[in-house]
């Protein structure tokens, strides 16, 4: 009998052990300096500008950034359920609607980068010659046709994939037509840019790519046989928005320090943080936030620039987007 | 959490944490329910450890996904504000450990060998100190049932993303950094990670290796 007694003990003692354990983890977590949780796409923590603007607000405010870095999908998820107090994301057609569902209290523009369409460094495609980024496509898909090229798809239902499923859609491919390319080609990876990057590398392939993850990976030499081949299209515009999380909608959001991060993400100060970060000699975000909140129903700004940018392509896309100026416009070699 | 100052440290200690208070759970309803499966004659036991065998198979992922939902502010459990904290990744990793040890037990349990079981009835010892011989006799495979457990859930990377978030100094593990520095593409950081873990889990394993050997308890 004695046995059953010490066994019994120590499923006590172990239940013991986890429920205070568990309590403590519990009771810690409230009582710690404050925090809010960021929801963001993988870019813009991946490529270390989190890491280099988040100790500055945190130090003024005297509280912690619990950063998740996750696909855009996924984030507007988590904002949606109420387990984040504010989003980072580029993916605006879901933003708007996260926004008008109720979800989200408003979106403001925070910061821009581009995509580019990286390949071989050889560029036997001579798509820096392109004269737009649908035109570079088309030059992939008349060589990857014939067996002379080979392009790696995000085909992951991120920002990046609707981006360049955009493109496709400018030479007449719907969105199922390109999801049937054949895969002698067209490689439908379902992997994050990073990774996708180094199958290029590996693949001798092309691909379209945010340059911030390009001049990150570039910066610590990790895909040397790959540059940049085509860049400078307005239609390759690649805009970030922080969305605080709803506070009517999720009450135990904390939206006093969700709506100073976002204050402080457009301020003058916050603004030229993430202008000043650089990788591999480029900036890699560049600030361009509006002075007043954009809310999306009567988003007057954030509507026309939707539509100058389908347009942009015939008229000067400086004379829209003065701030086009500070732009690495130009192909690379 | 309890911070050391030194990040690989703070990274390995939690991941120790969290796979450590997983398997303590799991087994501590494992082993029991195992030994009533394998040890308990009832209707329907045939289909409940096809079930227990099964489940081997959850994927990690899947187990975050039931532990998201249950514990996201927009679920039953919301209230709790557990999600994206250590208790949360313990909890989804609790699930994954429960089936192996039950199934394990059940395996151990069943081995032992029928005259000893016999033998024990025979010297008239009532059924709980007959259910603590049959235990010890099993007690190799008890530990083994651990040690898998242990296992599955120090190398389990899906389930500990999803409910844990990976938040720097908060919920970052070693497989988790390892599969950020991959996505970064720091691939060596990555292995020196993947050593770690492996050194990690090989102290682990010498330290249970021991309590099997000695037949402790």
């Amino acid at each position: 009998m004695k046995g059953i007694w010490i066994a019994f003990a120590t499923v006590i003692a172990a239940g013991i052990v986890v429920g205070g354990t568990v309590s403590y983890a519990l009771m810690t977590r409230d009582e710690e300096v404050k925090s809010i949780r960021l929801a963001t796409t993988t870019s813009t923590y991946d490529s270390g500008l989190l890491d280099y603007i988040l100790p500055v607000f945190e130090d003024e405010h005297n509280c912690d950034v619990d950063v998740i870095a996750v696909g855009s999908g996924q984030a507007i998820e988590l904002g949606k359920n109420g387990d984040v107090d504010v989003l980072l994301v580029h993916s605006p057609a879901a933003e708007k609607d996260f926004v008008a569902t109720g979800y989200g209290e408003s979106r403001t523009l925070v910061m821009y980068n581009n995509f580019v369409i990286v390949g071989p460094s050889e560029d036997p495609l001579v798509t820096e010659n392109a004269k737009n980024a649908s035109d570079a496509f088309q030059r992939i898909y008349d060589n990857g046709t014939v067996g002379m090229a080979k392009f790696v798809s995000r085909a992951d239902n991120s920002g990046t994939h609707s981006k360049e499923l955009t493109i496709w859609s400018t030479l007449g491919y719907s969105k199922t037509q390109v999801a049937a390319f054949s895969s002698s080609w067209y490689i439908q990876s379902g992997q994050g840019m990073g990774a996708v990057l180094d199958m290029c590398e590996e693949l001798d392939a092309y691909t379209l790519s945010d340059d911030a993850t390009y001049y990150q990976r570039m910066d610590e030499n990790i895909i040397p046989h790959l540059n940049m081949t085509y860049s400078g299209d307005s239609a390759l515009f690649n805009q970030y928005s922080v969305i605080p999380v709803n506070s009517t909608m999720h009450k135990h959001v904390n939206h006093t320090l969700a709506l100073a991060f976002k204050e402080w993400l457009v301020s003058e100060a916050g603004q030229d943080l993430i202008a000043s970060y650089e990788k591999y000699g480029h900036q890699l975000f560049f600030p361009n936030a509006t002075p007043q909140t954009v809310s999306v129903a009567s988003s007057v700004t954030s509507e026309m620039m939707e539509v100058d940018r389908s347009v942009t392509r015939v008229s000067s896309p400086r004379a829209i987007f003065p701030w086009m100026d500070v732009l690495p416009f130009h192909p690379v070699r | 959490m309890v911070s050391t100052g030194n990040e690989l440290l703070d990274v390995t200690l939690l991941s120790l944490y969290v796979s450590g208070m997983a398997t303590i759970l799991g087994s501590a309803i494992g082993i029991p329910l195992g030994a009533l499966i394998g040890l308990k004659e009832f209707g329907g036991k045939g289909a409940v450890k096809t079930l227990t065998y099964t489940l081997y198979g959850f994927p990690p992922v899947l187990s975050g996904l039931v532990v998201y939902y249950m514990f996201s502010r927009a679920g039953p459990l919301g209230d709790l504000g557990i999600l994206f904290t250590p208790t949360a990744m313990i909890i989804a990793e609790t699930f994954l450990v429960i089936p192996l040890v039950t199934g394990i037990t059940i395996t151990s349990v069943v081995e032992v060998d029928r005259s000893i079981k016999d033998t024990v009835k025979a010297l008239g010892a009532s059924p709980s100190q007959s259910i603590i011989t049959v235990m010890r006799e099993a007690w190799v495979g008890l530990v083994m049932a651990c040690m898998i457990g242990f296992g599955r859930v120090i190398a389990e990377v899906g389930a500990a993303y999803l409910v844990g978030g990976n938040i720097d100094g908060e919920t970052r593990v070693l497989t988790t950094a390892i599969m950020l520095e991959t996505r970064m593409g720091h691939f060596e950081w990555a292995m020196s990670l993947g050593i770690v873990l492996l050194s990690v889990a090989l102290m682990v394993f010498l330290f249970l290796r021991l309590l099997q050997e000695r037949e402790m308890l």
